[in-house]
């Protein structure tokens, strides 16, 4: 059984007058269990020429329906004005923005198609999915 | 300005044979720009005495469409078997199910809402928003 945690920290000693210091870990368990994801596609980087409208990232086809996935996604360019648009769904309804340097960490169901749309040419993105099958 | 960074790690080193190390951090700033996110909600805990569906922790109308927010969702309890759904949209459409001590962080657009749904009784749900105006 494999063994994959995941940590994260939000912190700002001035956003408000109560200092923010806030810590987060779980280890990646598969769907109501405490066996461990065993599958994993890499660390995937993505070069997209041109600007991308609704663009498939990750396919549900891909996974089984239901099941307890986790996904990372990194916006790897600089840019503070150009930016990824994270989508769920055939409707491609929006989660938000990925500026360049941000990313997001998500439990995926493996039910719908997770798409992006880019603001600019030559954006990259790197993205990875630890599942179950 | 604020000053909010969140940083989150991936690790392991048995789930193929290249072991997995990844460590990200982002700072936060409004939209387009390199000003920080200076307000946010702090960290709230509701705790929902029955199941419940679609109870509402980001609600799309009191934030600015198309910006960066930032959300995250984190389930308190320590069962492997209860969970908590996160849906966004009136559709309530599911972006993860959050187990014990699981957590998503996301951008979030402020364009949808976001709803919980829990599996069971005496459920906790934590979560803060991070945002602009």
């Amino acid at each position: 059984m494999a063994t994959t945690t995941a940590s994260l920290t939000l912190s700002s000693s001035d956003l408000t007058s109560d200092a923010l210091s806030i810590s987060a870990t779980s280890t990646l368990y598969k769907a109501g269990t405490t066996i461990g994801l065993d599958q994993v596609t890499g660390l995937t980087r993505k070069v997209y020429a041109t600007a991308q409208s609704n663009a498939t990232l990750i396919s549900a086809a891909s996974y089984t329906d239901d099941t307890h996935n986790r996904i990372y996604i990194k916006n790897v360019g600089t840019s503070s004005t150009d930016y990824f648009t994270i989508e769920l769904g055939g409707s491609n309804i929006v989660i938000g923005r990925l500026y360049g340097g941000d990313w997001l960490f998500i439990p995926y169901e493996g039910e719908q198609d997770i798409d992006i749309s880019s603001s600019a040419t030559d954006m990259e993105l790197e993205y990875m999915v630890i599942y179950q099958a | 300005m604020a000053t909010t960074t969140a940083s989150l790690t991936i690790s392991s080193s048995d789930i193929s044979s290249d072991a997995i190390s990844i460590s990200v951090t982002e700072t936060f700033h409004k939209a387009g720009t390199t000003i920080g996110l200076d307000q946010t909600t702090g960290m709230a805990r509701k705790t929902f005495a029955a199941a419940s569906s679609n109870q509402n922790i980001a609600l799309q109308s009191a934030y600015t469409d198309d910006k960066a927010h930032k959300l995250f969702v984190r389930n308190p309890g320590t069962s492997t078997t209860d969970h908590i759904t996160v849906v966004i949209a009136s559709g309530h459409s599911v972006i993860g199910k959050l187990y014990g001590g699981e957590f998503l962080f996301i951008p979030w657009s402020g364009n949808e809402d976001i709803d919980v749904t829990t599996s069971a009784t005496n459920m906790s749900v934590e979560y803060m928003i991070i945002s602009e105006a």
